[in-house]
């Protein structure tokens, strides 16, 4: 029978020898290293050597401690459905894993039908404790996930496109019909973001406490919730789109467009960072790995495709529709389409998705929104009937990290971790493409300095040189004739690197060209004898 | 002197002669002696003046002192000086064999006299020899003979000694010895010239001085670099070390105030007064019995006592006086003295001003303040006694009031002035949302109404223009889309047309609102004829008609209407209290983005007054859902009034438009559908035509469409070099300039151009990504994240980046790592003294995690080094 396994995916949990406990002490800490350190063999400098042969073992001490950390206090392992024989685990119901499941567990599994307003969309705190619900006719509602109970509801009675929670249960946004509003938990509208227009979407940065949005004339807006300055407003030039994701992992804005581009925005430019032809029809959703590198796409041109941001090349390619995809925090990948649901998983680890369970819905019910729940095997569904919660087994990450996000957390440590984040807020800037660029050395400018500019430098640097007062020496070393000579040498030293630098690209360039023109220069009856390259 | 010969003696070719001219020698290098002392000594000895003079011929060289040994100045270390002492003192029982004869008698003089004469010499040879002093005499001469030609060439076989020549053959010490053997001392003569003898080895020749010199810089350098390479670990150890610990063992001890107080000393005078007094062994004795000594002690002679009296007597008179010369002052009121007091003072003060900068600052301030105030308080506009003067007029005045007055205008305009140092001005930008500022209108009902008005058909124009856009690229730019936008446009504009009519209307209305209304006036236009003040003679027919041009126009109506009319509903069909309402309601409308006349809903409302619009206005109380106001409308009226005679075509109008409006207006569509038709019966609808169109043209031509994108911003970023272009008329003086066409200059540079910006596009990110742009802008507020340059100790950008990937904060490492990975370079408490660094032991192969272990030793040491200081300071004392 189908059971759902507790297993890890790293080695097994009881090693038999000392060495194999160091291994798998070394394979966890790898992942706290960050990539190999730089190769100190070829430094010269002596005394850099040793400091950053001392910090690398510091690292590797930090990493060896954070492995052993993560190896005895992280209590619970994640489990996945594992078939026997020629059983499939897409095959398995809902009721199964029910019935198997404990109480707790099984509870998760409700169909909450609310016909009258409409599709419903969801969204989870970071903790996964609440959830704040919006029906697309003005139903607004925060329900506590542990016990089931609704903490506030409220009936704005016009369009609610989508919600979002802020960054803890306390405040969530909603996308109405002309403005997007904050609320707080009680319900009471605490702003009216008018600056944002008809919002379609909307998405909540944590770290950087923005609030993103694009609206019907396909504008992007970035919002700063703890200021309320806008931090970005930028027109896409790409039309109206409701489809929206931030990558959790570097904080940059996707959109999806109806000419099958998504485009990756950054609050600070006004032009994306990256634009890539995703689909032969309008993309229809669009979802980030955790892990950042991971997007997965869907277009109407009946395709989901999955990206690796790295490279920015689709590795697998699935026939599908979605009308939303969903990627767990274990990486399952959840499309909706219709009432039927698929969740996919990298079962080998390689980029290889294959289908991992489904779920249908009743007949007619049209899913609207996925979303799975933090911390939790569970999958909330926003259809049109209400909203439904199922089973994933091996959806979430079965352990939390009380510091980052705690489903169990008092009001006290709520306000300690509110205080700690606005603290921590980034500002706008950080966000780029590759944030662990951050610190290094400056990207120069490819293009050359004008000549203009490079005359202005030497002259600052002579002025720079001019304006340095001599010591005033005795015994006729200060003479008009001793120092005369020293300051014409000065100068002469001062402009020295910048004219050998010129005289280094004359060279390099008369150098280039006579590789180029080797071939050329030749006339023609010469040409012959001229030394063939051996090309390819 | 004996001394002195000695050290000269390694000097080889001088050793000869030294004996006979160590005196001049000395004579040469001492100090100089007048010419009469000289003659005396020639006297006294000729023979040696002679040598003197021969000595001092140009041939020979006169060595002095070596630089050494004269101790001027201590660029001569003592090691290298020592070791010069010591080969001389090797030298001491040596002697080389042809100079026996002489220095043989020279040995056994050293132990005798220290002046010697040659008289003297003589007599003692003869006393030695026992041979007669014509001997010596004769041997002297023929020695001053030798002497005095000049050796010019080392001794060798070829120029052999003077003994050798003079054929005598040698001496041996044993000849010598021979004559002594009655002397009581020859025994100990004998046995030292065995030992001698038995001893014997060959001596070499000194080192000539620079090679000696040599040598011992060379031992001199192995010896300091021993010295200084031992530390070389300690300081090697010191500079890797990640952290240098400079705190280690400081017993701060417990100090209390009893301890810090009994170690104090008194230093200054004061302090030495008062200690010599509290530890005055009278009071101290005072305290120790029943203090009544202490009363004695504290007795004051009388003279003290009035000399204190009198002098604070003085001080009083004193200050006294001051008080009344101050009152006296204060009390004048003479003019003129103030005038010139405040002139002295205002001088003082701008002289400070022009001196002071922190002053000029604070005057400004001030200024700035007296004008603040002045302008808040109006108190040189406003006071009573001005106000009196102005109420009674100023021209009833004298000429004293005017000019007070005058002067308090001066003084208002002079604090008033503004002061431009202090304030730039700033223009507060106002926000002016479309909403709120018609709120605070304060003036009468119609002022405002025909404000709100004219506010409304600016809006619509406005509104006109901003639909003028049309879309030039995607689905809405195609033909029929198109097509369709222009056709909504000219009803659009067609009923901002009317809707502008209608305002003029109104305008005109309120104008003559109370005039009587002429109901012909409406020719013009159908919508005069529902004037407020017509209400009550509408009968059903007209109404038909109205209602019927009423949903022609009015593709967007308000729901503002829809709430109004249950207010009326409530109100019930009373007329006269709707026309009031009707005012209000006008006011409130044209506040509205879309505009209507309300005039007509009313007339709707009176018509239908069913009981089912309290369900409608349940639903539609916010204001914003404009088509399902539409809808509700048109259902009211096939419920409410079957009379009308085109019901079905009004839907399927209301129809036709929806389709052609933004999908949004869809959604609402749907949702509006699903409340009206049932509740418990949802379902999604297939996407609208819209949506189906969009979907189906979307994929069209999406990749071609990415590629000139793609092209465009690859320009953009990489821009293409300038085409190569002439002047016109430049080098184009004939036809054959003409001909050769461009100067290959330019060709040359245009394609260069051409050649590196085909490079930078090879070298782009997405140069191989035929479906991604990935943009090069480097963004400018990004760059303070970045370093600028590489740090310092950094050769190698890779080095660098590998370096900086690990974050080293507390909440990316585990508790115990975060204290070595942010510890400080140095470690040291405040007040902490550095000590200069001590040498130990260090082994220079140790690991660096080793050294841990090794701090820790160094703390034990340190307590060790301590007790051995202890040590010393005991021994010391």
């Amino acid at each position: 029978m189908e059971e759902t396994h507790d297993n890890d995916t790293l080695p097994n949990n009881n090693p038999s020898t000392v060495q194999d406990i160091t291994d798998e002490l070394e394979l966890r800490s790898k992942k706290y290293l960050r990539g190999e350190g730089a190769n100190l063999k070829g430094l010269k400098d002596k005394k850099l050597r040793t400091q950053l042969s001392a910090r690398e073992q510091l690292y590797g001490q930090s990493a060896k401690a954070a492995a052993k950390t993560e190896k005895w206090l992280m209590p619970s392992d994640g489990g996945y459905l594992e078939a026997e024989g020629i059983e499939k685990t897409w095959r398995i119901k809902q009721e199964t894993i029910g019935r198997e499941v404990d109480i707790l567990s099984s509870r998760n599994q409700y169909d909450i039908t609310l016909p009258d307003l409409g599709p419903y969309t969801l969204d989870f705190t970071s903790s996964g404790r609440y959830m704040a619900v919006g029906g697309r006719k003005g139903h607004l509602a925060i329900v506590d996930m542990m016990n089931l109970s609704l903490i506030r509801e409220i009936q704005v009675r016009e369009t609610v496109r989508d919600v979002v929670f802020l960054h803890n249960e306390l405040f969530f946004a909603a996308a109405q019909k002309k403005y997007p509003y904050i609320y707080n938990r009680d319900g009471t509208e605490l702003h009216c973001l008018k600056e944002h227009g008809a919002v379609l979407r909307l998405q909540f940065l944590e770290n950087h406490f923005l609030l993103a949005s694009t609206n019907k004339f396909g504008l992007l807006l970035y919002q700063d919730v703890t200021m309320g300055t806008i931090a970005g407003k930028y027109r896409t030039g790409l039309g109206r789109t409701n489809v929206m994701q931030v990558n959790p992992y570097n904080g940059v804005v996707s959109l999806g467009h109806s000419a099958g581009t998504v485009t990756m925005w950054k609050p600070t430019s006004s032009s994306p960072l990256v634009k890539m032809l995703c689909h032969q029809g309008p993309v229809s959703a669009l979802a980030f790995h955790s892990n950042g590198h991971l997007m997965a796409t869907a277009g109407k041109d009946k395709k989901i495709k999955l990206w690796d941001l790295r490279k920015f090349e689709a590795f697998q390619t699935l026939p599908g529709h979605a009308n939303t995809l969903e990627f767990s925090q274990k990486g399952l990948l959840a499309c909706g389409n219709g009432s039927y649901i698929q969740v996919l998983r990298d079962v080998s680890g390689a980029q290889n998705y294959s289908k991992y369970m489904t779920h249908s819905m009743v007949k007619g019910y049209q899913i609207g929104k996925l979303a799975f729940r933090p911390y939790e095997d569970v999958l909330g569904i926003g259809h049109s009937m209400g909203w439904s919660s199922i089973l994933i087994p091996g959806a979430g990450e079965p352990n939390f990290d009380s510091w980052v996000a705690n489903p169990f957390e008092t009001p006290k440590q709520r306000r300690e971790k509110e205080i700690h984040s606005l603290l921590d807020k980034l500002p706008p800037e950080t966000i780029m493409l590759d944030p662990s660029k951050i610190g290094t050395v400056k990207q120069t400018r490819k293009e050359k300095l004008t000549v203009q500019e490079r005359e202005a430098e030497i002259e600052a640097a002579v002025e720079a040189v001019k304006g340095k007062k001599l010591k005033k020496k005795t015994k006729g070393r200060s003479k008009a004739g001793k120092i005369m000579p020293k300051k014409q040498d000065a100068i002469a030293t001062a402009k020295r690197p910048y004219l050998e630098q010129k005289i280094q690209e004359e060279k390099d360039i008369s150098r280039k060209k006579q590789k180029t023109n080797e071939g050329v220069e030749l006339p023609k009856s010469l040409q012959r004898f001229a030394r063939k390259k051996p090309s390819s | 002197m004996a001394d002195k010969k000695r050290k000269e003696r390694p000097n080889a070719n001088r050793a000869k002669k030294k004996s006979k001219s160590s005196d001049i020698r000395l004579k040469k290098t001492g100090p100089r002696l007048p010419s009469s002392l000289k003659k005396e000594i020639q006297t006294l000895n000729p023979n040696n003046v002679d040598i003197d003079d021969v000595d001092s011929d140009v041939y020979e060289y006169e060595e002095d002192l070596p630089e050494e040994e004269s101790k001027k100045n201590k660029r001569y270390d003592p090691v290298s000086v020592n070791d010069d002492l010591d080969s001389d003192f090797e030298d001491e029982d040596v002697q080389s064999d042809d100079e026996i004869g002489d220095d043989d008698d020279e040995n056994a003089l050293d132990d005798g006299s220290g002046e010697e004469d040659d008289g003297r010499h003589v007599r003692m040879l003869q006393g030695i020899t026992g041979m007669p002093t014509e001997t010596f005499e004769g041997n002297k001469k023929t020695m001053m003979k030798n002497t005095a030609v000049p050796e010019l060439y080392p001794e060798s076989e070829y120029n052999p000694s003077r003994d050798v020549l003079d054929g005598d053959g040698h001496v041996s010490i044993e000849d010598l010895l021979n004559s002594l053997r009655e002397n009581p001392d020859y025994h100990k003569l004998r046995k030292r010239s065995q030992q001698i003898e038995n001893n014997a080895r060959t001596v070499y020749a000194p080192l000539p001085m620079a090679d000696q010199a040599k040598v011992d810089r060379k031992v001199a350098y192995e010896i300091s670099k021993k010295q200084v390479t031992k530390w070389q670990p300690i300081i090697q150890r010191n500079r890797e070390a990640p952290t240098i610990y400079f705190d280690d063992q400081i017993n701060l001890g417990f100090s209390t105030i009893g301890a810090i107080a009994s170690e104090f000393e008194p230093r200054t005078d004061f302090e030495k007064k008062m200690a010599a007094l509290v530890h005055d062994d009278k009071v101290m004795e005072a305290h120790k019995n029943d203090g009544s000594r202490l009363l004695e002690l504290n007795k004051v002679s009388i003279e003290d006592e009035t000399d204190r009296q009198n002098r604070i007597a003085k001080m009083r008179s004193l200050l006294f006086r001051h008080e009344m010369k101050a009152k006296h002052v204060k009390k004048i009121k003479s003019r003129t003295y103030h005038r010139l007091l405040k002139k002295d003072r205002l001088k003082a003060e701008s002289s400070q001003l022009e001196m002071d900068n922190e002053a000029a600052k604070e005057y400004a301030i001030k200024r700035d303040r007296q004008r603040v105030e002045e302008r808040m308080t109006l108190r040189h506009k406003n006071n009573k006694w001005f106000q009196h003067i102005k109420h009674r007029g100023l021209d009833k005045q004298d000429e004293g009031t005017l000019a007070a007055v005058k002067e308090l205008g001066q003084i208002r305009s002079e604090l008033t002035r503004k002061q431009h140092s202090m304030y730039n001005s700033s223009s507060s930008s106002e926000d002016t949302s479309d909403d709120d500022d018609d709120e605070n209108t304060v003036d009468s009902d119609l002022d405002k109404a025909n404000k709100l008005l004219i506010k409304a058909k600016q809006k619509t124009m406005k509104v006109l223009e901003e639909d003028e856009e049309i879309p030039q690229s995607g689905l809405l730019s195609l033909p029929f889309m198109r097509r369709g936008l222009e056709k909504r446009r000219a009803e659009t504009i067609e009923d901002v047309n009317l809707t502008l009519q209608e305002y003029e209307d109104s305008m005109k209305k309120l104008e003559d609102s109370g005039g009587s209304e002429d109901p012909k006036d409406a020719s013009t236009s159908g919508r005069r004829v529902f004037g407020m003040a017509k209400a009550k003679t509408i009968d059903a027919g007209n109404n038909k008609v109205k209602l019927d041009k009423f949903y022609d126009n009015s593709d967007s109506e308000d729901d503002l209407d829809a709430r109004k009319s249950g207010n009326f509903e409530n109100g019930g069909s009373d007329l006269a209290q709707t026309d009031v309402v009707n005012n209000s309601v006008l006011n409130q409308e044209v506040v509205d983005t879309r505009k209507q006349s309300v005039f007509k809903n009313f007339d709707e409302i009176v018509e239908n007054p069913g009981p089912k619009t309290t369900y409608e206005v349940s639903i539609f109380a916010s204001d914003t859902w404009k088509k399902a106001k539409n809808r509700s409308g048109i259902d009211t009226d096939i419920k409410k009034s079957p009379k009308f005679t085109e019901p079905v075509s009004h839907n399927i109008k209301n129809t036709e438009k929806e389709l052609e409006e933004d999908s949004d207006t869809d959604n609402e569509g749907q949702m509006v559908d699903g409340i009206l038709t049932s509740a418990s019966k949802p379902s999604y609808e297939l996407p609208s035509q819209e949506e189906l169109i969009r979907q189906a043209f979307a994929a069209d031509d999406v990749e071609n469409d990415f590629e000139k994108d793609k092209q465009e911003i690859l320009n953009e970023e990489n821009p293409e070099p300038e085409k190569p272009l002439l002047l016109p008329g430049w080098g184009q003086w004939t036809h054959v300039q003409q001909k050769k066409g461009l100067p290959s200059w330019m060709l040359k540079k245009h394609e260069d151009d051409q050649r590196k910006r085909e490079e930078a596009l090879k070298k782009r990110k997405d140069a191989q990504l035929k479906n991604v742009i990935i943009s090069e802008k480097l963004s400018k507020k990004a760059e303070k994240l970045h370093t600028k340059s590489l740090p310092y100790p950094f050769t190698s950008k890779e080095v660098y980046d590998q370096s900086m990937r690990m974050p080293i904060g507390p909440e990316f490492n585990p508790a115990i790592a975060i204290g070595s990975l942010n510890r400080p370079e140095v470690v040291k408490k405040p007040g902490v003294i550095i000590k200069p660094v001590e040498f130990e032991e260090v082994n220079p192969h140790d690991k660096p995690e080793q050294r841990t272990v090794k701090n820790k030793s160094k703390k034990a040491k340190g307590s060790d080094s301590k007790a051995i200081k202890k040590s010393k300071v005991k021994g010391k004392s």
